[in-house]
């Protein structure tokens, strides 16, 4: 394999991790409460603009940084999913889907009016910027980290699940809802923990877009958002493991077109991107991951 | 619209006039209303709000001065939030609202989305930051610029590449998503090539795109490298593509357009990465001419901050032009306007002095080539267009 392969292998990774982040918790709201949350992107875009604004503005060293990201972004989709989400648990599954929308364009209008729709320029502390040999290709520090980040977390995430009360307690509540609680599962408590988690995944992922790309600005969330529902259709929505698959197969993807493809070609990623949306759902309506649907009520 | 004789025209305003409003004089007391079309809010918004700023200050100062022909003038602003339906829409509103012209916008694909309105309508307009230089051929007689065309400015970028910085081979990047993006890096290329340079390879990207992983290792990949790389992109991605080349250790000179005319340029990289950058742009960055110092001074006074970039003195000057036809033709008709613009020799906008000389209508104006070493802009040279070069561009 040529240095030049690995490379673009190695950049198709570091962007596959950042959308497996955001997809991996898109994923796991939707097969818990059966909701499309299209302002998940920008609890993300919240999660950057606390790190760069106020925790590394602060001067506090990034060992500190992380977890306060990812507590506010626990913080923010749990008062989201607190003030909007909750009180229309009942309703019709498109009524979720399109207040989702709105609290997403609200986000981001709340937050031109603040900030200014004009982009920053952010930094993490810390040589992160570093470039490493890695055979022939280049790898910097935050790149390994970001890697790295994003399979503890996936890791941690999937032990959560398998092992612990409350892990356990949401597969039941995604298995069916009014069953788990019958047998006295907390269902309000276990949707509030799953919103949180995945706020917190996204807020680093929002850490992570910020410090890598070095600029921020309040409509950042919205393609991150799009991309990782995307990612979490192709592995099959509600399912972690194929949100996380289909994260990386999307970075790649994303990639490999413009990085392998004559360059005439590289405009029109977006249009091949989603072509394989639809190739997949063609040939697998489930998602490569997903398990057959089945109706529920 | 018929050239009216002026009295009749007053007249029939006074006309208008005393039926509308039932009291009023003369159409003395009528403000002399202009439309501003920008994108305050979305992606365009860092390009277009400090433009609108800009051309709101010089409308107060002329007010300040007494206004034109003894008249207050009133601007009409409308936020199209970055989306061409909004664009058309407002037009629609603007021409209906009375004005006697239109500013907007500093790019082509909005001009092009509200100017044919404008057209239409009899009611010249004048983008102030627009550079496509098809622009006056494509919407016809009342379409006026302020700022170069983009040939222009692509061509002093491709000289200064040649013949300064010595480069025989560059990488040509290119925002496929605009209209400004796609034709700098046609002319830079064409003018590129004809200076005996060689265009390596080329590769595309999408305005907010913030990953250029795959790019960069594109161009890493060349053998035999390239000695320069030419980025067509708008200031969104200007800071993005730097930081993430120097980020990756390559250090060759990155050329480009006004598009790079931003201070994310040397913020988003950093002072230790922000160098060897070089971008042709408005003549106005770091010159000492009254009419620019002035301009900083005042704009400074009324908002606080520094000029923005490039396009807040061409908004500045889009007001400044009109009002200057204003006053040639001694009177506030749209079509006067347009005569007494079309006419405008010399202007000395803060931007470099305007004439309609050309058979395209595209000012010749003298373009600075700016650096940007150690996150500092630094003005290198004037580069001076053909004077009245005929206008033989074919899209």
């Amino acid at each position: 394999m040529s240095a030049y392969v690995l490379q673009q292998l190695i950049n198709g990774l570091v962007l596959g991790s950042m959308y497996a982040l955001v997809a991996v918790g898109f994923s796991m709201i939707y097969s818990i409460v059966r909701l499309i949350n299209f302002a998940h992107g920008d609890v993300a875009m919240i999660g950057a603009f606390s790190t760069f604004l106020v925790f590394a503005a602060a001067g506090l060293p990034l060992w500190v940084i992380v977890p306060a990201t990812l507590a506010v972004g626990a913080a923010v989709a749990a008062i989201i999913e607190f003030l909007v989400f909750r009180p229309q648990r009942q309703a019709p599954q498109v009524n979720g889907f399109i207040t989702s929308l709105g609290v997403s364009i609200l986000i981001q209008n709340v937050g031109i009016l603040l900030l200014s729709a004009q982009p920053r320029s952010v930094r993490l502390p810390g040589l992160l910027r570093t470039n490493h040999d890695f055979f022939g290709a280049r790898v910097t520090t935050l790149d390994i980290l970001i890697v790295a980040a994003t399979l503890i977390s996936l890791l941690v995430l999937t032990l959560f699940v398998k092992r612990t009360r409350l892990g356990i307690a949401m597969r039941a509540t995604s298995e069916n809802v009014s069953a788990a609680q019958l047998m006295g599962i907390p269902v309000n408590r276990v949707i509030t923990a799953a919103f949180a988690v995945g706020g917190a995944l996204a807020g680093l992922a929002g850490l992570m877009w910020g410090g890598r790309y070095g600029q921020i600005d309040p409509l950042m969330g919205f393609v991150p958002g799009l991309k990782a529902f995307v990612a979490a259709v192709i592995g099959g929505v509600g399912s972690l493991a194929g949100a996380a698959l289909g994260g990386y197969l999307l970075g790649m993807a994303e990639i490999m077109i413009v990085g392998m493809l004559p360059s005439e070609y590289g405009s029109y990623r977006d249009a091949f991107v989603f072509g394989l949306l639809i190739l997949v759902l063609l040939v697998m309506p489930n998602g490569l991951l997903g398990k057959p649907a089945e109706e529920r009520a | 619209m018929k050239r009216r004789d002026l009295l009749t025209g007053v007249a029939a305003g006074a006309l208008a006039l005393s039926l509308g409003i039932g009291g009023a004089s003369a159409q003395d007391d009528e403000p002399i209303r202009i439309a501003a079309l920008y994108n305050l809010t979305g992606g365009m918004s860092s390009i277009d709000a400090p433009a609108l700023a800009a051309a709101e200050l010089r409308v107060k100062q002329i007010n300040e001065a007494g206004g034109l022909l003894g008249r207050e003038v009133e601007l009409i602003s409308y936020d199209t939030r970055t989306d061409q339906g909004e664009t058309a829409t407002a037009a629609q509103e603007a021409v209906s609202e009375d004005v006697v012209a239109g500013i907007g916008y500093g790019d082509t694909t909005f001009v092009m989305a509200a100017a044919p309105t404008f057209q239409e309508n009899g009611i010249p307009f004048v983008t102030s930051g627009a550079t496509h230089p098809m622009l006056p051929t494509w919407v016809g007689d009342y379409m006026f610029m302020t700022a170069f065309g983009d040939d222009d400015q692509s061509y002093a970028i491709a000289d200064y590449a040649s013949e300064e910085l010595d480069l025989d081979r560059v990488m040509v990047w290119t925002d496929e998503s605009m209209d400004f993006t796609k034709a700098l890096s046609k002319f830079f290329k064409e003018r590129f090539k004809e200076n005996g340079g060689e265009i390596a390879e080329e590769v595309s990207f999408m305005m907010g795109d913030t990953d250029f992983s795959s790019q960069i290792s594109r161009m890493e990949s060349l053998d035999p490298p390239v000695e320069g790389v030419f980025i067509s992109a708008i200031p969104s991605e200007a800071g993005l593509t730097v930081r993430q080349i120097r980020e990756a250790g390559i250090d060759i000179p990155i050329v480009s357009g006004d598009g790079f005319d931003t201070p994310l340029v040397a913020e988003t990289p950093g002072p230790e990465l922000a160098n060897d950058v070089y971008f042709s742009s408005h003549t106005y960055r770091g010159d000492d001419r009254p009419e620019v110092e002035q301009f900083i001074a005042d704009y400074e006074e009324e908002y606080d901050r520094p000029p923005e970039n490039s396009f807040t003195p061409l908004g500045y000057d889009a007001i400044g032009l009109i009002a200057n036809a204003i006053e040639t033709a001694g009177s506030a008709d749209p079509a006067d306007i347009r005569d007494a613009l079309e006419q405008t020799r010399d202007y000395k906008a803060v931007t470099g002095p305007i004439s309609y000389t050309r058979e395209n209508m595209v000012p010749p104006k003298p373009i600075s080539i700016i650096e940007v070493q150690g996150g500092e802009f630094n003005v290198l040279e004037i580069w001076r267009p053909e004077e009245g070069l005929e206008g033989e561009l074919q899209e």
